[in-house]
């Protein structure tokens, strides 16, 4: 390299020297403090002491000494009081040379752009996590609606599947309500466990109007019109309580068709509506159970000063049967002569006589003692019958 | 007249990507203070912190440098005449781990086997972590010493500094 004229060199010596505040050391081969010199005071290195080892006294040197190369650079080292300087090491024989140059308005400068670079990073890392944090929770939501969604569909089918039960059970409690119904109304005129029978079946056809062969039974009290017309209406609904409360149940039992209440009157028939065998039988076996439960309860009666007198008539023949009334109020009612003939018979019959036709006295011969009582005319009725009284029945 | 026992100097570098927390670090450890800004480090930063242990004074030379984005832009010779060294991850960036275990290779490549740990700072931020604790497992089943440190809280930074001073001037 040429030799630099003098003035450069001064010049050079004063731009670099000057301005980036040099500073020296001069240390030894034993890596003692030969000398030092320049802007020491910029670095710090105001007690330098000159004959002592340099490491303690000049910290940055530590691990660098000796150097490996001649020629060694350590750019931008911030030194204690914060200034920053460029490093330079070099060796002239044993000697080893420290200058530093001061760069702190460089390292600043380089500074503020850094920091913008970083900060810059540090928020789009930031952004990018809160991104991936907000996906995250985005998914976690989105899965959290599919759950919902999915929930909200089974309560959704569940209260599908609820209503139809709902239906269902409506649907069964309004047949069941029908069939009581129903029942209900059979019972009033049938025997309830043959009412039961027949809505159970559900032919309830055979109610519909129909002609049939039937036992007919009427009953009633002797001098119930006497008594009712001199006793307090209280006093004649009681009775009656009891003449009902005592009959109905047999009539129920013997599984006869009770058509109706008329006053102290009842009509029962056999063979009606669901057929049954012997019906005359049966209708005689119930006028004798029903006498002898109004034995014991003319007795009281009697003990209460009443003078009250029970008769049965029985006759069998074909009459029209079924519902009759409109929505609401039905009965089960039986139309024909035969109904006729028992209403007379038993308005014939004395207190505790069964009275019944010659067709009923033949069909219950071998089932009760009959005793002829003769012809008798009846009004209504164009010709006399043979009217007979069942005494009792014959024990089996 | 100076009766002050000579301390033994060693240099140990403080090593890391950027914003990591090295600078704090070593101010937790130097000054036990702690800011809240972030400055960032140009070039390196020297500090020096003595310390007893068991009656042997030893003064770490604390180099900060630099932790820079672009790796390839790391300069070595900072490194040169370290006794030990610092590598400092964030556990909340997980990429910042990434950089220590490429900085380790490249010290190993240029220095040799040296004395060094693996602090992942920002212990205060745990919710925020994910380096993942296996991760970190399998480092120190590999013979790395990792430690968890706050240079916030200071917590295990004492202790990450004064098991490295052992071991650098044992």
């Amino acid at each position: 390299m040429d030799e630099l004229p003098a003035s450069v060199a001064r010049r050079l010596q004063a731009l670099i020297y000057g301005e980036r505040a040099g500073a020296w050391l001069q240390i030894d081969g034993a890596l003692v403090l030969v000398a030092a010199g320049g802007y020491l005071d910029a670095y710090g290195l105001t007690a330098l002491r000159p004959g002592e080892p340099v490491l303690p006294q000049a910290l940055f040197l530590e691990g660098l000494l000796p150097p490996v190369e001649t020629e060694f650079f350590l750019p931008s080292v911030e030194l204690a009081n914060g200034r920053a300087a460029d490093l330079h090491l070099h060796l002239d024989g044993d000697t080893i040379w420290v200058i530093l140059l001061e760069m702190t308005a460089e390292r600043d400068a380089v500074r503020r752009v850094q920091q913008k670079a970083y900060d810059m990073t540090l928020l789009q890392e930031r952004e990018a996590r809160l991104n991936r944090q907000l996906e995250a929770a985005n998914a976690a939501l989105r899965a959290a609606q599919r759950e919902l969604e999915v929930s909200h569909e089974q309560v959704r089918a569940q209260a599908a599947e609820l209503a139809a039960w709902n239906r269902t059970l409506e649907e069964r409690v309004a047949t069941q309500i029908d069939e009581i119904e129903r029942i209900g109304r059979l019972k009033r005129f049938l025997a309830p466990a043959l009412a039961e029978a027949i809505v159970s079946s559900g032919n309830e056809r055979i109610l519909e109007s129909h002609r049939r062969d039937i036992a007919a039974l009427f009953c009633d009290l002797r001098g119930f019109t006497s008594f009712a017309e001199n006793a307090e209406p209280e006093e004649v609904m009681e009775l009656l309580h009891d003449y009902h409360g005592r009959l109905v149940p047999l009539i129920q039992a013997s599984e006869g068709t009770l058509d109706r209440f008329v006053g102290d009157g009842m009509i029962v028939y056999f063979n009606d509506p669901l057929p049954c065998p012997n019906p005359a039988e049966r209708a005689v076996q119930l006028a004798v159970a029903m006498r002898e439960a109004m034995v014991l309860l003319g007795a009281t009666w009697r003990r209460r000063g009443h003078q009250i007198g029970f008769g049965v008539g029985i006759a069998q023949g074909f009459a029209t049967l079924g519902q009759v009334g409109f929505e609401g109020r039905f009965d089960y009612s039986a139309v024909g002569t035969v109904i006729n003939t028992a209403a007379r018979l038993c308005e014939a019959a004395k207190d505790g006589q069964i009275l019944v036709t010659s067709r009923i006295a033949v069909a219950v011969s071998n089932a009760a003692d009959i005793t002829e009582i003769g012809q008798l005319s009846f009004k209504g009725l164009s010709r006399p019958l043979a009217v007979s009284n069942v005494a009792a029945l014959k024990v089996a | 007249m100076n009766m002050m026992p000579q301390a033994l100097q060693k240099k140990v570098c403080v090593l890391g990507g950027f914003s990591v927390g090295k600078t704090s670090l070593i101010r937790r450890y130097v000054e036990s203070i702690f800011s809240e800004s972030y400055i960032t480090t140009v070039g390196v930063k020297i500090d020096k912190k003595t310390l007893d242990l068991a009656g042997r004074l030893v003064s770490l030379i604390l180099w900060d440098v630099a932790g820079e984005d672009d790796m390839a832009s790391f300069r070595m010779t900072y490194l040169r005449g370290a006794a030990g060294y610092l590598l400092v991850a964030d556990g909340t960036r997980p990429a910042t781990l990434d950089v220590a275990l490429s900085l380790r290779e490249r010290v190993e490549a240029a220095c040799g086997p040296l004395p060094c740990a693996l602090l992942v700072n920002k212990n205060d931020l745990t919710e925020e972590w994910t380096i993942s604790g296996t991760d970190l497992e399998g480092l120190r089943q590999k013979g790395w010493w990792v430690r968890p440190t706050s240079a916030r809280t200071g917590e295990g930074v004492e202790d990450a500094f004064k098991d490295l001073a052992v071991r650098v001037s044992s």
